[in-house]
């Protein structure tokens, strides 16, 4: 069986493309599709695997979280701190790409490098590096500012100190992202703006910002999604302490899931925030006019 | 000019004062991990500690066979990087310069796939893995990273700037699709598969929740779950966690510098248009 190229059938079935789709699809099917499906089936039931119930209990899951205190406190805490470690991990990252992209600076790989050192490092490690730089007794953030603050055991400071440290980690993938916007940005436009007699602060608001558009999207809509799954910080730092001041929907989850083994309920949490991030991340793409920025 | 320049030398100054602020929780950490916890918690000394001892390095081996875990982390961090941007490539390739039905709706997926937080999957992926029962091997932390819906994204953008003439001429020399992507394409993305290398690299390094899920057996333990249970243990041996944390973000950082020079490159043509 050959065709006038030569080919053997076989080697026309079992092409690269064939067997790459193919392995997409399955995996697909066996990781996320059949998951997914589980976890809704799931969040409608009693489901502990330690006593090894499953039973249908319909909505009752639903109406346990929305009625419960921690459930809304760890979604206003989610919110908060989606919300603000965004804003700063943009405005700090597009202000030192510019700075950065100045044709004065010299040794710019070096201090792109060091920028980018928190972003690198593995986020576990620098929880803990974090929470020690916490401690009131032998940690430097009190130390150097002379403020006499048990950061991560006062229920007030506690959800500022993880927000501080995971600003302090992902300004440097914003500041990367804009550099490579920076990088791509047509010249003749500025030469343009140079020749009409724009001041830098018009160039920037007018030309710059607009054009990075598709960039801050990007940046914004990653960060709201990976904030939204956060709870690596919140478990090494605080625990979701002190009291449940630092709970955030995912450090919930993780809470309801696998350390009291409601896998009923965390699954309906689960559902919700799903929904939630799909919801957000279709008003973003509505608000930016054109969903084609990203493809 | 002369002005300019002194303003540009003071801008660097200024940058790279910020930029050491911003490594100092790395100084003083790596600075402590060779002072005796009674140097570390004393109030009254400096801001640093006095380093003045390697012990804390060898009591954490002692401790809790921290070589052991690191080299755990290794491999299965190594392999995952590997085969993600392997099938990231081959994907990406396949989404950029192949037609077949379905593609970008297929394509469509692929990138909402972004969007599934962890903890929709987690529960039955974690039930499904215990009932073919792969706690506690390797299998069990490999197979739900295999593919990279990011690398994908990647690739493709990266992949559709190489010219199909390119392609066409391999076609009329006889070449196969997989000998094209052996040989042409896989080597004209090495930017993107730096880029990915260092960002695939890292999420395996640092993956937390996974395997202390799957694994149980502390000789199989990975090191981020492992430095979680060190701390537990040994909460105020500060000296050990110090050395300890400084050994655990080594790797990351070597990788980072093998291949930061493609990175940004690689991240430009990801990004761009």
């Amino acid at each position: 069986m050959k065709n006038k190229n030569g080919e053997s059938l076989l080697s026309r079935i079992f092409t690269l493309r064939n067997m790459a789709v193919t392995f997409l699809v399955v995996y697909f099917a066996v990781f996320l599709a059949y998951p997914i499906i589980k976890a809704f089936a799931g969040s409608l039931h009693d489901w502990n695997p330690l006593v090894g119930t499953y039973d249908w209990v319909g909505f009752d899951n639903f109406k346990q979280i929305l009625t419960d205190k921690l459930f809304w406190s760890s979604m206003w805490n989610t919110a908060v701190f989606a919300g603000v470690s965004t804003v700063f991990r943009i405005v700090l990252g597009l202000g030192l790409a510019l700075l950065l992209s100045a044709k004065l600076v010299k040794c710019k790989d070096t201090l792109r490098g060091l920028f980018y050192m928190p972003t690198i490092t593995p986020l576990v490690a620098v929880s803990f590096v974090w929470m020690w730089m916490f401690d009131p007794q032998f940690g430097m953030v009190d130390k150097v500012t002379g403020l006499d603050i048990n950061w991560l055991h006062d229920t007030k400071w506690a959800m500022p100190a993880i927000i501080i440290m995971t600003i302090w980690k992902d300004f440097g993938y914003a500041t990367v992202l804009y550099l490579a916007g920076l990088m791509n940005l047509p010249r003749d436009v500025y030469e343009a703006a140079a020749i009409d007699g724009a001041n830098s602060v018009q160039i920037f608001f007018k030309i710059t910002l607009p054009l990075l558009k598709s960039t801050t999207l990007f940046i914004v809509i990653t960060s709201l999604i990976s904030y939204l799954q956060a709870y690596v910080q919140i478990l090494v730092m605080t625990e979701g302490g002190p009291g449940t001041s630092t709970y955030t929907i995912s450090y919930l989850i993780f809470d309801q899931a696998f350390q009291k083994y409601n896998f009923g309920v965390a699954s309906a949490q689960a559902v919700i925030l799903f929904l939630f991030t799909g919801v957000l991340t279709l008003i973003m793409f509505k608000i930016s006019g054109d969903s084609e920025d990203l493809a | 000019m002369k002005n300019r320049r002194i303003g540009g030398i003071i801008l660097t100054a200024l940058l790279f004062v910020v930029a050491l602020i911003t490594i100092v929780p790395f100084i003083w950490m790596f600075i402590s991990s060779f002072a005796p916890n009674s140097e570390i918690v004393k109030v009254t000394g400096g801001l640093f500690p006095k380093p003045s001892t390697l012990a804390n390095y060898v009591s954490i081996q002692e401790k809790f066979n921290f070589l052991r875990l690191f080299i755990n982390s290794l491999v299965v961090a190594g392999l995952k990087t590997g085969i993600a941007i392997y099938t990231s490539a081959v994907l990406g390739y396949v989404f950029s310069k192949m037609r077949f039905r379905g593609r970008n709706l297929l394509f469509g997926v692929v990138m909402s796939t972004m969007m599934i937080p962890w903890a929709v999957t987690i529960i039955p992926q974690y039930e499904m893995f215990t009932n073919w029962g792969l706690q506690d091997t390797y299998t069990s932390l490999v197979l739900p990273g295999m593919i990279s819906a990011f690398g994908i994204f990647l690739f493709r953008q990266s992949i559709s700037g190489i010219s199909d003439e390119l392609i066409e001429a391999a076609k009329l020399d006889g070449a196969s699709e997989t000998r094209i992507f052996h040989s042409i394409i896989l080597p004209m993305s090495h930017n993107t598969i730096a880029a990915l290398a260092i960002f695939t690299f890292l999420w395996n390094w640092e993956d937390y929740l996974w395997p202390f899920l799957m694994i149980t057996d502390e000789k199989k333990q990975l090191l981020a779950v492992g430095l979680k249970a060190f701390n537990g243990q040994y909460g105020t041996d500060y000296g050990g966690l110090f050395a300890a944390t400084s050994l655990a973000i080594v790797p990351v950082i070597i990788v980072y510098m093998i291949f930061q020079k493609q990175f940004i490159a690689g991240i430009a043509t990801g990004s761009g248009k």
